[in-house]
């Protein structure tokens, strides 16, 4: 099955942000490992923000992806912040506890200014 | 949960999908398309969405393990207030993963594999999930209550 999902990685003082769009299901796999994997390599960021604004679609298997990452960020004493999710997906991250170790922004301006502002 | 209401029932849509990954897609597209003019609020639109991608997605995989010739049927009704969802798959009994509660913290910590998480998904998406087999049919039946009874809706589309 083909992906849909695309992950855009951009470097900021403290942090990086990665932008997803498309699907993320379980063809997202390579696309959001490869994007979490060369934010660090690029930055070291002590903040990954997970910005969902272009997404249209996360199932189970998405949900698993991003768990993974979270597992991988926490194990390396990084912070993961997800901006730009519908209400849907935000009861999501709710009902799964995922908000309860990613805080959510509406936007990614409002996710990006709290990361500038702790690196300063 | 709430009670599923008596009253008429109307079929919304019948269909069928090949057992191939990314079908979910197309079965949640052509359930909201048939759940149209029911009342069904947005909100619980999407949770319904979810609902029948996840349970679709198990039925591909658990269900008929990836056979495109096996169909997964779909049937989409309304019962007085109630939008029923079945979702029959060819797998008779069968559970989609563990069964195991998934706990975030203990997948966090490695205790848990990362995945599981459509079961709770559906039961935290409808008002009611029932599940039947009869051996070879393994059925999900997804449950949401609506604002508008069958009959009301049934006439309404008439005058359109």
């Amino acid at each position: 099955m083909k992906t849909t999902c695309e992950a855009e990685v951009t470097a900021l003082p403290g942090g990086a942000v990665i932008r997803l769009s498309g699907d993320v299901d379980g063809t997202a796999a390579d696309a959001l490992t490869a994007a979490y994997d060369q934010a660090v390599a690029e930055g070291d960021p002590a903040s990954v923000v997970l910005d969902f604004a272009s997404v249209g679609y996360i199932n189970s298997t998405g949900i698993a992806l991003i768990v993974s990452v979270l597992a991988k960020a926490r194990s390396q004493r990084r912070k993961v912040v997800a901006s730009g999710l519908s209400a849907h997906y935000r009861e999501i991250f709710d009902i799964t506890r995922l908000s309860d170790f990613i805080e959510l922004f509406p936007d990614l301006d409002q996710a990006v200014s709290q990361l500038t502002e702790q690196a300063s | 949960m709430t009670s599923v209401a008596r009253g008429a029932v109307r079929r919304l849509a019948a269909f069928a999908v090949a057992s191939e990954p990314g079908n979910e897609r197309v079965a949640l597209a052509r359930v909201a398309e048939a759940v149209a003019g029911t009342g069904l609020a947005a909100e619980r639109l999407d949770r319904l969405k979810t609902a029948v991608a996840e349970a679709t997605m198990n039925a591909i995989e658990h269900g008929n393990r990836n056979r495109a010739d096996l169909p997964v049927d779909i049937e989409v009704t309304q019962q007085g207030t109630d939008v029923v969802v079945t979702i029959t798959d060819q797998g008779g009994l069968h559970q989609a993963g563990t069964g195991e509660q998934p706990d975030l913290a203990r997948k966090l910590a490695g205790e848990q594999s990362p995945r599981g998480w459509g079961l709770f998904l559906i039961r935290n998406m409808v008002d009611a999930m029932d599940v039947t087999t009869d051996g070879t049919r393994h059925t999900v039946r997804l449950t949401m209550a609506t604002t508008i009874p069958a009959d009301e809706g049934a006439t309404r589309e008439n005058h359109l």
